[in-house]
This record gives structure tokens, C-alpha cells and sequence, in this order.
């Protein structure tokens, strides 16, 4: 039984932080370790782009969710789905602004587009057993894996209304390459991997530079140095990463080429493998 | 293969960087301009029980009567510390800290709804947001939790495992949201002082200082959650935070009216 202390004209419960101001540096640091409890450190978390997979239709998304099947079929990975919107999102976006929404307003619309994307692609793979899991259900995941089903998560983060305002420019920080990667850090997943339509990262934009060179292998310190003038994952993805500790590894692989997926679930270094120094990656 | 079907507009053919965005209009409404939204300290006042809380509610409840609509957050206090203690020493990921945190500002939101019920006090969840406008117009006075909605997607910030974005940042971004002006907390202080008051009597009040002064202090601790200064000086409708003490008769009334009781931190 915990100790209720008084004297002070509040009730306090006894903890370590009794009293204390959570804003005060010296205390706070005393709740940080090096590690966080790992929750499903052998599950891997896969996001397919919206603008680069869904946009195109069913050229694009037919072959990919056979290899999905396939996947599930043959490595038996514990694995979790994600989709992004694509150019809806976008279109929301141009329409939000020039209506001058509030940043939180804007948060508040842009989930319902990738949402479509999600049920297309869960009617597709039904019949091989996925099924949407709601919004933060990660405790139901243990009975998704075991019994077979692969779950298609939300990729947009909660933000909504409260999204704060942005560091720079006018638009929602945190989109959902961010809320996929805290996801997977959240949940301390193995693997983490983005599905698009190139092979990853390159020195420049490849659809414009026919010698724009790929980017095979790149830590997280060198990637913020040296940002590439187009990034096909968000800027706060590398900015929450940064700080994160679970994380150590996220691939990027080229969904319109058969087995791309397949081999990066394997663990190959196929696409762009971005590293955090320091970790297991 | 197949070319990506685009939907024509501004931002189409964009990489959604500020290089972009340079040349596109934006120039954000205010949704309710005239709430105050207002946070009750989980620690500085739900901890001190009634004696603390009742003369803070008659207040709100007088300003509803004067036609003032109000929003009311509440904190967390001694038991999310007492959990957030817990939680730390068993390295939970800031995600599961964030999420654990919810809770208990939820309860005393629901005390607060209790004891106003007979004035229209009526509990609502994020997602009960768009629902304000007839909540306020029927005279009612909304509660909820000042926590935001992140959970399990709040960031870690570097050497802490406590959530950053707590209960101030709630009612911060909750007012910057509606577009209210300043995002008012009621705590058992009158706000900044040049030195401690209770350890130096010499200790001089702030009435009204900037984010930039108030950072140039470098001070250990703060009076609110520092994401809440950091974005302060880059809202576009919430520029002040008002921090008026709950305990003396008549602030908070004269907070809700829109005096300038308590400190003023602006952006």
C-alpha cells in the first residue's frame, strides 16, 4: 500500500516524482534509461505509399498484393500493413489552405484519404486472412499472429486537432511516414519497411537526373547532414528518429519490382537500408 | 507500368517542402474565437480537494452566467506522477508513458463534470471537438481531459521519459485550435516571480513577460511544459498563456472576463 502524504494543502501519493515539477530537467532525467521494454521485436511493419503504389492503380497494387499473400503464405513473419493516400491527400491539402483551416483542422481531414486506400487494399487480401485492427488495439496483435491474420493499421498519427504548429512552413508535421515510424518504435518492431515506387534513395530526383546515383547504404547521421534534395520519406520520420531508441534500421524497396518485398522481409539489403549508428541495424 | 493518377491542384506535383509552399496563400481562420479555454492544475488544485476546487468552479460557473463560453481541461497530478514513477523504473517507451497518462486526467475530468453537472457541465472526448459550437450555444459547460490524443504516437524527447506533450499543451493547442487568443491555466500561484516568493520575500511578481525573456532565464524548471513555449512564438491564433492562482477569490472570474490577472507569457 502506497504512503499518502500530506501537508502542503494537497494529497500527494508517495513516488519518486511526488511534488516534483515534470518540467524540471533534474527531474525528468531521472526517469530516462538507455532501452525501452521491448513489445514485438521479431514483428516487421510494412507502409505502402499511397502517391507512389495506390495512385497507379491496379497495375501497381494487384502484383503487390500477391506478394504480400505469398509472403504471408511462405516465411510465416509476423507482419503488420499500412497504407498511405496519395494524391487526395494532397488534393485536401490545397483545398484546406486556400479555405485557411487551422493546422489542427487540416490534421484532422487528411486520415479519412488513406483510409480508402486501406479498405482496398484489406478487400483485397481478406481472403488471405487481413483484417483493418482499430486505431491503438497493439494488444490484440499477439492473437492476429498466432491465429494467421495480418493486420492493417492506421497510418496517420492522432494528432488531429491538436496537431501543433509546424517548425517551419504552414502544413501538419506529422504525417504518416511519422506515424508509422512511431508505431514501429512504440512497439519496438524489427523491422520497419516503406514500399515505393523506386529503389530507395538517390543523390538526386531519378525521375528528372538519368545519372542521379542510388543510395544502397546510409546511416541516419549522415542522411540529416546531408539531406537529399528529394526525400520520399517525411522530414519528422528522420526528426523523431533521431531522438528514438528502438529503431535501429529502415529499408526502402521498389514495389513495382517483384520480390523487392520478399527479399527485404528476409533481411537482404535490397532498396536503400538507412542505419542508426549505434544499433543493431 | 501504370503512370500514378494525380487529382490536379496547388500542391499535385509538389514535394510539400516550404520551397513549394512559398507561393501558396494560407491564411487560417480563427473556429471560435470568442471561447476561453481554460485548465484546472491537476497537482496545484485537483490535489488540494475542495477546499481548493469549489471556489474555482463557482467562478466558472458565474462567468457561464455572464454569457462567457468556456471550455474547461483539466490536469493530472499526483497519481500520474505516481504512474508515471512506476512506468519509468520498468523502462516503458514514451508511447506507453503518454498513453498511461491519459487516465487520470480523464478521472478528474470526470469529478469536475460531477460537481458541475447541475450547471451544464457535460464530459466530452476528442472526438465530442465538433460538437462545441452546441454544447457552448445551449449554455453548457464542456469538460474534458487536457491531455492530447498522441498516446502510443507521442514522441520521446532527448533525456526524459516523461511525455512531452502533457496536459499544457492540451489546453495550448486545444485554444489554438478554436483560435482563442490566450489558453488560461488556474494553478495555486499568481504566476512568475524574479526569485522564489516563499524562499526570498523580496521575490518581485511578473505580471507580463515574453517567451524570449522567459528562456533567456535558462531556468531548470518552468512553469509550463516547455513544448508549450516552443510553440508559442509560432501559433497563429493562441499568441499568450495566462496563469492566474485559483486560490485567491475573484482571479480566476477576472481571467475568464479578460483581465490581465496572474502572469502573461506571450509569444
Amino acid at each position: 500500500m502506497s504512503n499518502l502524504v500530506s501537508g502542503d494543502g494537497r494529497t500527494h501519493i508517495e513516488s519518486r516524482l511526488m511534488r516534483e515539477s515534470l518540467q524540471d530537467r533534474r527531474v525528468v532525467a531521472g526517469t530516462d534509461s538507455d532501452r525501452d521494454v521491448h513489445i514485438f521485436p521479431d514483428a516487421a511493419l510494412i507502409g505502402i505509399g499511397g502517391q507512389s503504389i495506390f495512385d497507379r492503380g491496379k497495375d501497381a497494387i494487384l502484383p503487390l498484393v500477391d506478394e504480400i499473400a505469398a509472403i504471408k503464405r511462405d516465411l510465416g513473419k509476423k507482419m503488420v500493413l499500412a497504407v498511405g493516400g496519395g494524391t487526395r491527400v494532397r488534393h485536401t491539402l490545397s483545398v484546406a489552405l486556400d479555405l485557411g483551416l487551422p493546422v489542427g483542422g487540416i490534421a484532422q481531414l487528411i486520415g479519412a484519404m488513406e483510409e480508402l486506400n486501406a479498405i482496398l487494399l484489406n478487400t483485397l487480401l481478406a481472403k488471405h486472412g487481413s483484417m483493418p485492427m482499430q486505431r491503438d488495439h497493439f494488444w490484440d496483435l499477439p492473437l492476429y499472429f498466432s491465429s494467421g491474420i495480418l493486420p492493417i493499421a492506421i497510418s496517420i498519427p492522432p494528432y488531429h486537432f491538436w496537431e501543433p504548429p509546424p517548425d517551419e512552413g504552414v502544413l501538419p508535421q506529422h504525417g504518416s511516414d511519422f506515424g508509422l515510424f512511431q508505431l514501429a518504435e512504440v512497439l519496438s518492431m524489427g523491422q520497419l519497411i516503406f514500399v515505393k515506387d523506386q529503389d530507395g534513395l538517390y543523390d538526386k530526383d531519378p525521375a528528372v537526373h538519368a545519372d542521379a546515383r542510388h543510395i544502397p547504404r546510409i546511416t541516419l547521421a549522415e542522411l540529416l547532414a546531408n539531406p537529399p534534395p528529394t526525400n520520399i520519406l517525411d522530414a519528422e520520420l528522420f526528426r523523431a528518429w533521431s531522438t528514438a531508441k528502438n529503431i535501429t534500421r529502415i529499408q526502402i524497396v521498389n514495389g513495382l519490382k517483384p520480390g523487392m518485398l520478399t527479399a527485404a522481409i528476409r533481411g537482404e539489403d535490397v532498396g536503400t537500408v538507412i542505419v542508426k549508428e549505434g544499433g543493431r541495424g | 507500368m501504370a503512370d500514378r493518377k494525380i487529382i490536379e491542384s496547388t500542391l499535385a506535383r509538389t514535394n510539400l517542402t516550404d520551397h513549394d509552399l512559398a507561393n501558396v496563400a494560407y491564411s487560417p481562420t480563427a473556429v471560435m474565437p470568442d471561447v476561453r479555454v481554460v485548465k484546472i492544475g491537476g497537482q496545484s488544485v485537483m490535489d488540494r480537494g475542495r477546499a481548493a476546487l469549489f471556489p474555482i468552479l463557482d467562478e466558472l460557473v458565474a462567468a457561464r452566467k455572464e454569457g462567457i463560453q468556456v471550455v474547461v481541461l483539466v490536469g493530472g497530478g499526483t497519481r500520474a506522477r505516481h504512474i508515471y514513477s512506476i512506468a519509468s523504473e520498468l523502462e516503458m517507451p514514451v508511447g506507453v508513458m503518454a498513453t498511461l497518462g491519459k487516465y487520470i486526467p480523464m478521472q478528474n475530468a470526470r469529478m469536475v463534470q460531477m460537481l458541475l453537472a447541475k450547471h451544464g457541465g457535460l464530459y466530452i472526448l476528442p472526438d465530442d471537438f465538433e460538437k462545441l459550437p452546441l454544447y457552448l450555444q445551449l449554455g453548457c459547460l464542456p469538460v474534458m481531459s487536457g491531455m492530447p490524443p498522441f498516446g502510443y504516437w507521442e514522441k520521446r524527447e532527448e533525456g526524459s521519459r516523461i511525455p512531452p506533450h502533457r496536459t499544457d499543451a492540451g489546453v495550448f493547442l486545444s485554444a489554438e485550435f478554436l483560435g482563442a487568443k490566450r489558453a488560461i491555466f488556474i494553478k495555486d500561484e499568481d504566476g512568475l516571480y524574479t526569485d522564489d516568493p516563499k524562499k526570498n520575500p523580496a521575490a518581485e511578481h511578473i505580471p507580463r513577460i515574453s517567451v524570449a525573456e522567459l528562456k533567456a532565464r535558462d531556468l531548470p524548471d518552468l512553469v509550463v511544459e516547455r513544448v508549450v513555449l516552443d510553440y508559442l512564438p509560432r501559433a497563429r491564433a493562441c499568441k499568450e498563456l495566462q496563469i492566474v492562482n485559483g486560490t485567491k477569490p475573484g482571479n480566476v472570474l477576472a481571467a475568464l472576463r479578460g483581465e490581465d490577472v496572474g502572469t502573461i507569457i506571450h509569444a
